[in-house]
């Protein structure tokens, strides 16, 4: 089996260098084939591992060779597949098997084709470290090697001043989030002894609550900037500049989650510190909320998408946080399946319109796309949570475990963003596939996407669909690693929770319907009343957040770092130096005058001399005499 | 001739650039490289005949020169001066295969073996006197290097340069000749060896003022803030070859010698500075990094960025533990080779365009793109990614210090962010972007010498980064042995208490907790 674990996660990284070599020359198109299908490979083997563990239960555990090893601390290169990273491992190589086969079509006529399957590919080498290693240091390995990977992919076309700058502030964002989760490591570190998993988890218990909440504040810090989570969720909206293939994979089904994963994967830390745990729920609740709310209004599809994704992770912190790990596992990995769907799906869109990204500069789109339309009217079923599919039965989970747990507020917040969820992914299906055909106003001629590409996105729509009836085979596979139990709350209650909800998101995508998929729908010009009220102006906005970091964090920065150089290194530190150093100078030059050789010049200064040595002398006398008494 | 290899590492390039001088112009380069590769083999064979299980001293050579006074020609390397001379060779080797069209290059190469000369000197040393020799004489060469060779303010530069280091290293030399006195105070003999003064326990005010003594000479060449301010003008009018041997190999000088003599010397003084210097250590990481962002020529962000990782390292070998020191050194030799190689790379594009402003520059990775990569891996490893050299020693050192300070380290740590912004900055500024700039749009991309130059160092950087375990190995014994001599020789409590016991077995707990240190 261990032939399969290296299988799984070399290939990537062989696919990865194999497109490197590729870079600096024009399109190549077997690139891009030679990637999917090392990409297929790895998700091949982790289907492999996925039987044996099925089957066993048994964890894989190999140890490849040291990394680091000095005084204390040992940190080898040791790679784990047990239940939960397993699942992981397919969430990654499944999604990312689609988005490579799918962006051979989308990147189709892009220069940076073979660069963008060697980005690519380094991603899902990254992530599967991150998810297959057995200890925290080398999971930060992964951790950041996502990050750079998100980076390059974000900023992909270089030459637009928003990706790139997107691109960095992305990297940054996740810098500020990365120290968070370093020391969370250098307190393990130093309280345990030890990085690996086994070894941290097993000592934690005899561990002072103090010092596990502190490590659990630490860590969460970390997954709060990868999840992108409140304050920290400006980046994830603005890397929306990166290619759609991209945004399916990394800012969507996989590198996002990676928060959720730290948080499930430290369950034994956060198990015992419940109150940490409350707060990253409560947190995961308002972000659900909050990012909802902005969903609502935008005017970009891929951002209302991104939001969405946001609102998501939220639910999934929910429930991680009330110690419902399994079901945000499972939710994390329905989510990837249809949250992947709809993004390839606005790929195609976009590809029809020409990079377009306004959906009320489209419409009526269903004639043409008819399969496009039918994915993501599927995806945005799933992610509103109609039964009978996926996000349904991982959604009311969550919501089912909120009340179990007697969190009232959490559970009713919820309940309310899943009917905001259902409007907006509506309001872009209705705007975009239904009602006028206003994309002729901009002499626009979609087409449907390459009969491949949509063939490519179908395991997706499967998933979207039918991961619901998994969710028991599920529970019994990570029952016991992750001390899962099922949530039963009583029989009627369930029913009519179950119809309320039910009725409750219909309702709000028929309200989503009614109101954008008629022929009134006109191109908003900014005159109309709704769009001077107080409410659109700060949903879209962001809650003017994005607009006080650059006002109050990067201006400031920045002049600072003006007035540091200009100022203190320059004027101050610098000058000081100079300043000595010229007074030495001076000194040199001034006295320079006493040596000149002149016989009556030195007479004078002969007598200076002695005249300041005969007073010292006197007061030196004196001074002795006077304080000698 | 394994007896002798340390006086051949010092003395054959020295000799070879007194002939130097024979050689005809046309034929100085071939000879410069075969020089130089031949010290590098040379480096590389006192690695393999290195013991890796020893923590002591290995090499030595003794001789006499001034027996009244105890000075002796001394030599002898450990774990810890081992790869610093290796990657000296491997730079200057590098520095001359890569050199560019220079003025009289002649002369250039001849300075550049008498500068490895000093370098392996220094490294090697294990008398304070033949110590201080050689450190001071490495200014000779550098001071020529940017006095002949540099920009329109050169010798504003080198005369700054060397005045400040020199003065700084008098103090220091004043310093030793006190340790001595004391030395000859206890025992009897007059001695500058190191590993005799390492015998020496010396009460903790003699300590004090000797740490600090040593302490100035040391801080102006690491440079330590506020005593920084000599190393911008330097980088910013040496030629490329002269930066990037600065600050490989020059600046290490400085953090060598902390590990070397202050920290065994006065483990009660380090102990009892380890404070004020943390905070010193902390100031350079978060100003200069932001210095570094205000910076509109692309080598100053680079000469800044290489105070703030010097503040890491500083930080590191304070951190008094063997995790905290064996990563500092790791360190030293990480940011040698990324920051040799940035400066290398800033170089190429110098060449091009005689400019380093980044507004002359913008989208250049669509004309260079293989330069563009090799730049980004380069900046990736500044930054301190995983995997990459950088990141080892910067986890090391800071994971080190976390065991003395919650706070400081936390404030350190900003290091990883503020690094991130400067660099990705200034990364933004020259290579992303449309080419704006008619001069740029037929620039040719990195040609076949400037790669031979720079793509050892990449492969340096990753392989280090993914496997340190040879570099890591040796240098681990050394500082455990080093720090098990400190251990011992403390006599105050605090000391006995920063500095770990490793005779016992280790307990994994933290001194005081975070809630302690806040309050």
């Amino acid at each position: 089996m261990e032939k399969y674990l290296y299988i799984a996660l070399f290939a990537p990284l062989v696919s990865s260098l194999f497109s490197l070599l590729f870079t600096a020359t024009p399109k190549k198109l077997f690139t891009g084939i030679v990637a999917s299908l090392l990409i297929i490979t790895s998700l091949i083997s982790s289907s492999i591992l996925l039987t044996h563990i099925l089957e066993t239960g048994e964890p894989i555990h190999v140890t490849m060779m040291t990394w680091m090893q000095t005084g204390g601390l040992y940190i080898p290169f040791g790679f784990l597949v047990d239940q939960v990273s397993v699942t992981m491992m397919m969430v990654v190589t499944l999604v990312s098997s689609v988005v490579h086969v799918y962006a051979i079509g989308y990147m189709d006529h892009d220069k940076g084709f073979n660069r963008f399957f060697a980005w690519l590919s380094a991603f899902v080498f990254s992530m599967m470290i991150l998810v297959m290693s057995d200890n925290y240091a080398g999971l930060f390995i992964g951790w950041e090697g996502v990050g750079l990977c998100s980076w390059g992919l974000i900023g992909f076309w270089f030459h637009k001043e928003s990706a790139t700058w997107a691109a960095n502030e992305a990297f940054i964002m996740n810098r500020i989030a990365d120290l968070g989760m370093l020391i969370g490591l250098f307190l393990i570190y130093w309280n345990t002894g030890t990085l690996q998993y086994d070894g941290a988890f097993a000592a934690f218990h005899q561990l002072p609550t103090a010092t596990l909440t502190w490590i659990g504040i630490f860590l969460f810090i970390g997954a709060m900037g990868k999840s992108a989570q409140f304050p920290l969720h400006t980046w994830l909206a603005d890397a929306m500049e990166g290619p759609t293939p991209v945004s399916a994979l990394i800012h969507a089904a996989t590198m996002v989650t990676a928060g959720v994963y730290l948080v499930i994967r430290s369950h034994e830390l956060y198990s015992l510190i419940p109150h940490v745990g409350l707060f990253i729920a409560s947190l995961g609740t308002f972000v659900a909320l909050f990012a909802a709310s902005m969903a609502l209004v935008n005017r970009d599809m891929k951002r209302v998408i991104a939001y969405s994704t946001l609102s998501q992770l939220g639910y999934m912190f929910a429930a991680a946080g009330l110690g419902a790990y399994w079901v945000a596992l499972f939710h994390l990995m329905a989510h990837a399946g249809f949250k992947a769907l709809l993004f390839l799906g606005a790929g195609n869109v976009m590809h029809a319109m020409k990079d377009e990204l306004d959906p009320f500069k489209m419409g009526g789109l269903k004639k043409v796309m008819k399969w496009t339309w039918i994915m993501m009217v599927i995806g945005s079923l799933a992610l509103a949570g109609v039964i009978p599919f996926a996000g349904f039965f991982s959604k009311d989970t969550i919501l089912e475990a909120a009340y179990s747990g007697n969190h009232m507020v959490i559970y009713g917040v919820l309940l309310f963003t899943a009917g905001l969820t259902a409007f907006y992914s509506f309001r872009l299906v209705a705007l975009i596939f239904h009602g006028e055909e206003r994309y002729k106003l901009f002499g626009v001629h979609p087409h449907e996407a390459y009969r491949f590409m949509l063939v490519a996105m179908s395991p997706l729509l499967l998933v979207a669909i039918v991961v619901g009836i998994l969710q028991t085979p599920f529970f019994d596979m990570v029952e016991e690693v992750l001390n899962g139990h099922e949530y039963h709350i009583e029989h009627t209650l369930a029913l009519i929770m179950l119809v309320g909800t039910q009725l409750f998101v219909g309702l709000a995508i028929l309200y989503a319907y009614v109101k954008y998929a008629n022929s009134k729908i006109k191109v908003p010009d900014g005159t109309s009343k709704i769009e001077n009220s107080f409410a659109y102006k700060l949903l879209i906005n962001q809650y003017y957040i994005p607009y006080a970091y650059e006002e109050y964090i990067v201006k400031p920065y920045r002049e600072l770092s003006e007035f540091f150089w200009q100022k203190i290194d320059v004027k101050v530190v610098d000058a000081t130096v100079d300043g000595i150093a010229s007074i030495i100078y001076n000194t040199g030059e001034k006295t320079r005058d006493m040596q000149s050789g002149n016989l009556s010049t030195m007479l004078r200064w002969m007598v200076v001399g002695l005249i300041i040595l005969l007073s010292l002398a006197v007061i030196f006398g004196f001074t002795v005499k006077y304080s000698g008494v | 001739m394994l007896d002798h290899i340390l006086s051949i590492l010092i003395f054959f390039p020295a000799l070879a650039a007194v002939f130097g001088f024979m050689i005809q112009k046309e034929s100085m380069r071939t000879y410069g490289v075969a020089v130089a590769l031949i010290e590098f083999v040379l480096s590389l064979v006192l690695w393999y005949a290195f013991d890796n299980n020893v923590s002591g001293m290995q090499f030595v050579e003794n001789i006499p020169l001034i027996p009244a006074f105890g000075i002796n020609y001394s030599l002898g390397i450990d774990g810890i001066s081992l790869f610093i001379i290796i990657l000296s060779a491997f730079f200057t080797f590098l520095g001359i295969v890569s050199l560019t069209d220079t003025p009289k290059v002649k002369y250039m190469i001849i300075t550049l073996l008498f500068l490895q000369m000093t370098m392996a000197g220094v490294f090697a040393a294990l008398d304070a006197i033949v110590f201080y020799t050689f450190w001071e004489l490495s200014l000779v060469p550098m001071l020529y290097i940017i006095g002949a060779w540099g920009g329109p303010l050169r010798i504003y530069a080198s005369i700054k340069f060397f005045l400040y280091t020199f003065a700084g290293s008098l103090v220091m030399l004043v310093g030793m000749l006190f340790m001595a006195y004391f030395y000859h105070q206890a025992a009897g003999v007059w001695s500058f060896s190191i590993l005799d003064w390492y015998r020496l326990v010396l009460p903790e005010n003699f300590q004090l003022w000797l740490f600090v003594a040593f302490f100035i000479g040391f801080a102006i060449k690491v440079p330590m803030f506020p005593f920084h301010t000599w190393l911008p003008y330097a980088h910013g009018q040496a030629p490329t070859i002269g930066s990037v041997i600065l600050a490989a190999i020059l600046l290490k000088m400085g953090t060598y010698a902390f590990v070397r003599f202050s920290l065994p010397l006065f483990p009660d003084a380090a102990a009892y500075f380890m404070i004020p210097i943390a905070i010193l250590a902390v100031i350079m990481i978060i100003y200069t990094s932001m210095v570094a962002y205000a910076q509109k020529d692309i080598k100053q962000v680079v000469a800044y960025s290489s105070i703030a990782h010097m503040g890491v390292i500083i930080l590191g070998t304070f951190a008094l533990n063997v995790e905290g020191v064996s990563g500092s050194i790791f360190l030293m030799l990480g940011h040698g080779v990324v920051a040799g190689g940035l400066f290398m790379l800033v170089g190429v594009i110098y060449d091009r365009r005689h400019t380093k402003l980044m507004s002359e520059f913008g989208g250049l990775a669509h004309v260079m793109p293989r330069y563009a990569t090799i730049f980004g891996i380069m900046m990736m490893a500044s930054v301190g990614l995983p995997l990459t050299i950088n990141f080892v020693g910067e986890f090391l050192s800071l994971l080190g210090f976390y065991q003395q300070s919650h706070i400081l380290t936390l404030l350190a740590g900003t290091g990883i962010i503020v690094g991130a912004i400067y660099m990705l900055a200034a990364y933004k500024k020259a290579f992303f972007g449309e080419v704006t700039n008619e001069a740029n749009k037929n620039l040719p991309d990195i040609n076949k010498k400037e790669l031979f130059g720079i793509i050892p160092l990449v492969i340096v950087a990753i392989w280090l980064g993914v496997y340190p375990k040879p570099v890591l190995g040796p240098i681990n014994n050394s500082v455990t042995s080093i720090i098990k001599l400190m251990h011992a020789k403390a006599t105050t409590e605090l000391a006995k208490e920063r500095i770990p016991d490793l005779t016992k077995p280790r307990v994994f707990l933290m001194k005081k907790t975070i809630n302690k240190e806040v309050n």
